[in-house]
């Protein structure tokens, strides 16, 4: 965030030198900009509230709710971590393994549907692609039933696996039209070099994939952390929890402390911001990719 | 050759088997690199997805014996079922808004964004529109519910500071209001994904297009509605979709402010389901409630679907 703003910073003071102003008034940008500060305003209302409030004790909330009061109680980081560190492990240790077992097992079968004229390639890929239009809705009760009888309720297991084999469908879809456009003569002169299969997939394949499969995997970070109806009908138990069902206890447990809660809300919010940070292109790509026209 | 003519006729059903089996085997490399996402989704989609189909047809309460009753759970959901039907006209205005919303605010700035003529300035607010969106959705679900508090809210603050406090309420507890706090939430509703999809949509109609039109003395709001909207129909198509979509299943909102209450004031089909599977294990039930959404959103899916090829050919 304290990149973002830094840069919101300085684009909005260009270097004032008189022809800058004058085309500043001239081409009209000046409302643009009015308008646009006062709409960025209203969205950061919420965030805002938040850091502001994240700072007080119960009793300055009580006096001055909204508007910053000295001095600043950062003991409430500490205490609202203390809690929610462990839901933050949770939905990392879930992501993240299921983010793996994700891009290896699309980019292997996608990889397998680009090159590979076998019989049925088509119908198998359709197969797949239906799963696109099948919402969770459908398949919550069963998938639930299912889980329960093979005793995965309350486990890691529970999350992860769904989330590789759900996950998939899309990644497969965009991986494998994306391997699809690759020229075959580059992998011609791979093998006249003498690489072997594996050998062009891991060279030359993954390494001009490496943008597209960085974008499926922020796209399935997002949603995995912030899967809520999943988790809550899965896992009731606190060790186990993910961040945002953990948010959501959490808020039950802090009602009335609203500095330690917002702080919490605080500190939930900061891996997503420090994934964006180190990967903002990839993130935006992932946002509003043309990959999202289907 | 003789030979091999003559033996044609009759082995003219197997060589194609043959090939079959021969080009099977000679592909079961490729078999085995997509087995595994097979068997996992097999397990957690396939088998799921089916179950959902059939599971709509039984009176299936956890612990009894599945008893099939053919259409009885969608007969009891479009007659007797009250707080259903209501959850269908609350769905309706919750998705119509998130709907109309998606299409003129995020659009709007964009076009702000884009008409600036400093690339860095655009670069930064640009940036400065994700930002919001890096915060979980449930902590701006969490942060909304705040505001919208009876008591220590901010909404109501900011009532009380402009003297309305006449209009001081607990905008979740009140159910005149649930209904319209719970969709108008998200205040200005610009939510920066579509505006990243309509920005990417304007810049990418070619300079010439803009230039040629100024030389025509099509400016400002004229080129927004004669050819900006135009050309980026495609950009509005998908967030029109996206955001049905995103509508009919985006009850994980309702289910956190307001569990579909108070009363039913706040019910959608999504949390009715959850209601009937996980508070009171009717598992059939809930399942029916599954698959009459399911065909809604494969409806809206194919409709869009014909909508998009019939739009592009022309």
């Amino acid at each position: 965030m304290a990149q973002a703003a830094i840069s919101k910073v300085r684009a909005e003071k260009p270097r004032r030198t008189g022809e800058a102003w004058r085309a500043f008034w001239r081409t009209g940008d000046w409302w643009h900009h009015l308008l646009l500060v006062i709409l960025l305003f209203f969205m950061f209302v919420p965030i805002l509230m938040m850091l502001i409030i994240s700072f007080k004790t119960v009793s300055q909330f009580d006096v001055d709710p909204f508007l910053p009061t000295f001095p600043l109680h950062p003991e409430n980081y500490a205490r609202a971590f203390n809690i929610v560190w462990r839901y933050i492990f949770n939905s990392f240790i879930v992501s993240g393994v299921s983010v793996i077992g994700m891009v290896v097992l699309a980019t292997i079968t996608a990889w397998a549907f680009a090159r590979y004229p076998f019989p049925g390639r088509d119908i198998l890929y359709y197969l797949i692609l239906a799963l696109l239009m099948i919402p969770g809705e459908l398949t919550l009760v069963p998938s639930f039933l299912l889980v329960k009888a093979l005793g995965l309720l309350n486990t890691r297991w529970v999350l992860i696996l769904p989330y590789i084999a759900g996950g998939q469908v899309f990644a497969i879809f965009v991986l494998r039209s994306f391997f699809e456009g690759m020229p075959e003569e580059l992998f011609e002169a791979a093998r006249i070099d003498g690489a072997s299969e594996l050998m062009t997939f891991v060279r030359i394949a993954m390494p001009l994939a490496s943008s597209i499969v960085g974008v499926v995997t922020i796209m399935h970070i997002t949603s995995t952390w912030n899967d809520l109806v999943w988790p809550m009908i899965t896992v009731n138990v606190k060790r186990l929890m993910t961040l945002t069902i953990g948010l959501y206890a959490f808020r039950n447990e802090m009602y009335t402390q609203w500095g330690s809660l917002m702080a919490g809300y605080t500190i939930a919010s900061i891996p997503m911001i420090i994934l964006f940070a180190f990967t903002s292109k990839l993130f935006v790509e992932g946002l509003a990719s043309g990959a999202l026209k289907m | 050759m003789t030979t091999a003519s003559a033996e044609a006729p009759v082995a003219a059903r197997t060589p194609k088997t043959e090939t079959l089996f021969t080009r099977i085997m000679r592909y079961k490399h490729a078999y085995a690199m997509i087995a595994t996402s097979f068997i996992l989704l097999a397990i957690f989609n396939y088998y799921p997805a089916f179950m959902g189909l059939v599971r709509a047809f039984y009176n299936y309460d956890i612990g009894l014996e599945p008893e099939f009753i053919g259409l009885g759970n969608f007969i009891k959901l479009f007659t007797t079922d009250q707080t259903f039907i209501k959850s269908l006209g609350n769905v309706a205005i919750f998705t119509l808004w998130r709907t109309i919303s998606a299409m003129i605010f995020p659009f709007l700035a964009a076009e702000l964004i884009f008409g600036l003529t400093n690339p860095k300035h655009k670069f930064g607010y640009r940036l400065a529109m994700i930002v919001p969106i890096v915060v979980p959705g449930m902590v701006s679900i969490l942060l909304w519910q705040f505001i919208y508090d009876g008591v220590n809210g901010l909404l109501n603050a900011l009532l009380k500071a402009v003297g309305l406090v006449d209009w001081q309420r607990a905008w979740l507890g009140d159910p005149s209001v649930a209904l319209g706090a719970v969709t108008l939430m998200g205040f200005p509703w610009v939510g920066g994904t579509n505006v990243l999809i309509y920005l990417a949509g304007l810049q990418g109609i070619t300079n010439e297009i803009i230039d040629s039109a100024k030389i025509d003395g099509c400016t400002g709001f004229r080129r927004v509605w004669y050819i900006d909207i135009p050309l980026i129909r495609g950009q509005f198509k998908l967030i029109f979709v996206l955001s049905i979509l995103g509508g009919l299943q985006g009850w994980g909102t309702i289910f956190v402010m307001t569990k579909g209450g108070p009363g039913t004031a706040t019910m959608v089909p999504g949390m009715w389901l959850y209601n009937n599977a996980f508070q009171w294990n009717k598992m059939g039930y809930a399942s029916a409630i599954g698959l009459f959404m399911f065909l809604v959103i494969m409806a809206i899916t194919v409709i869009n679907m014909k909508f998009i090829k019939s739009s592009d050919t022309n």
